[in-house]
């Protein structure tokens, strides 16, 4: 959890945090409260976010069965869950430990990649319309991220 | 129409339930070692795998090897029973009726974090009816005395008697490539035994784990 702050209180083990150590506090402090704002309107709007998503995909795949399309928007949603845990606690090993020891093995297996790809474009575009500019930035690289862990072999 | 809704609607999306960082836990007062729903692990040190070996060797000399396999025949029985136990508390579903490529990846997590290696399915001889394991870092063989021949006997038993639960059949497992005979991994092939027969003697010839499957499948 948090590990820039956990590692800043370990290395401050037998003194007091420095000043600069402090502002550093503040500014993850400060952030923190955007992220629990971002966090819950991904909890709040999931379906609305996804369901567009859902629509387009079924539009663009029109022959694809529909259980297949779902199990990969299934991925998305625990994709997206695992961002916005990762982007709460600043914790991009957390995305990668889950991504590549399950869900990486699960999209490898189940699904087509061109859905998968797709479903990862109209997400990132579906995101952009419901956060705002500020909030975008905190978010965004974890998506990324997972973009490259998904669809980049070892 | 997909409904979002709909596929949403039980909430929980069940992830990895046996990943390293939630499963283990430790309390430092008590000195135990438990995993996330409470049972209670045990840690073993290489001297500990080191001494069973010596000890076995000194107690039952040359029948070692078969000892051990039945040590893991039968600690594989309740490993297979709480495997599954656990499976379907956390997924809600029973290890049949879970996808397959969920229950490789659970078995894989599982071995990793347990510290046994890394465990890796093979399911690409099944159509010929056998099963290949592959387990490489194995601390069990690490430990193993010079006996130059495959070492995991162990780790044999244990897969015998959890393919043998899980398919309902009674399945055998022979190692056919070991890394304290300097293979680059530890290869296991399960399947009936008259269907194995062969494969003791090939492996003592000196026969490589893909020679091997080769003469088995022709």
């Amino acid at each position: 959890m948090h590990p820039e702050i956990v590692r800043l209180l370990q290395e401050a083990e037998d003194r007091y945090l420095q000043t600069s150590e402090v502002e550093i506090f503040q500014r993850y402090a400060a952030s923190l409260n955007r992220r629990l704002e971002i966090y819950e309107k991904l909890r709040e709007k999931e379906e609305k976010i996804f369901q567009p998503v859902a629509d387009a995909i079924e539009a663009a795949f029109p022959n694809e069965k529909p259980e297949v399309v779902s199990r990969s928007l299934k991925h998305w949603i625990l994709i997206l869950r695992y961002c916005a845990t990762a982007m709460l606690a600043n914790d991009p090993e957390f995305l990668k430990l889950r991504l590549q020891e399950w869900v990486k093995g699960l999209v490898a297996a189940q699904a087509n990649e061109e859905i998968e790809l797709k479903i990862y474009e109209l997400l990132e575009t579906e995101l952009k319309s419901h956060l705002s500019e500020k909030q975008l930035p905190l978010l965004l690289p974890f998506l990324a991220k997972s973009k490259e862990l998904i669809f980049t072999d070892e | 129409m997909i409904s979002i809704a709909n596929l949403l609607s039980e909430e929980r999306l069940p992830g990895n339930y046996f990943a390293h960082d939630v499963y283990v836990k430790g309390e430092l007062e008590l000195g135990l070692l438990e995993n996330r729903r409470g049972d209670r692990l045990l840690a073993i040190p290489d001297t500990f795998i080191a001494a069973i070996y010596s000890g076995l060797d000194r107690e039952t000399g040359s029948a070692t090897p078969l000892v051990l396999f039945n040590c893991g025949k039968w600690w594989g029985k309740n490993f297979y029973v709480r495997f599954c136990e656990e499976v379907k508390d956390y997924y809600g579903y029973g290890v049949a009726q879970m996808e397959m490529v969920e229950f490789i990846q659970c078995l894989e997590q599982l071995w990793k974090t347990h510290g046994w290696g890394l465990f890796t399915f093979d399911p690409s001889h099944y159509h010929h009816g056998f099963l290949v394991v592959k387990i490489s870092n194995s601390p069990f063989v690490r430990q193993a005395p010079n006996w130059k021949r495959p070492a995991g006997f162990l780790e044999a038993g244990i897969l015998t008697s959890f393919f043998t639960q899980l398919t309902g059949r009674e399945l055998t497992c022979i190692q056919t490539a070991c890394e304290s005979l300097g293979a680059e991994t530890n290869y296991f092939v399960l399947g009936v035994r008259d269907r194995l027969q062969n494969v003791e003697s090939w492996v003592k010839e000196g026969q490589n784990h893909e020679a091997i499957m080769t003469q088995l499948c022709a």
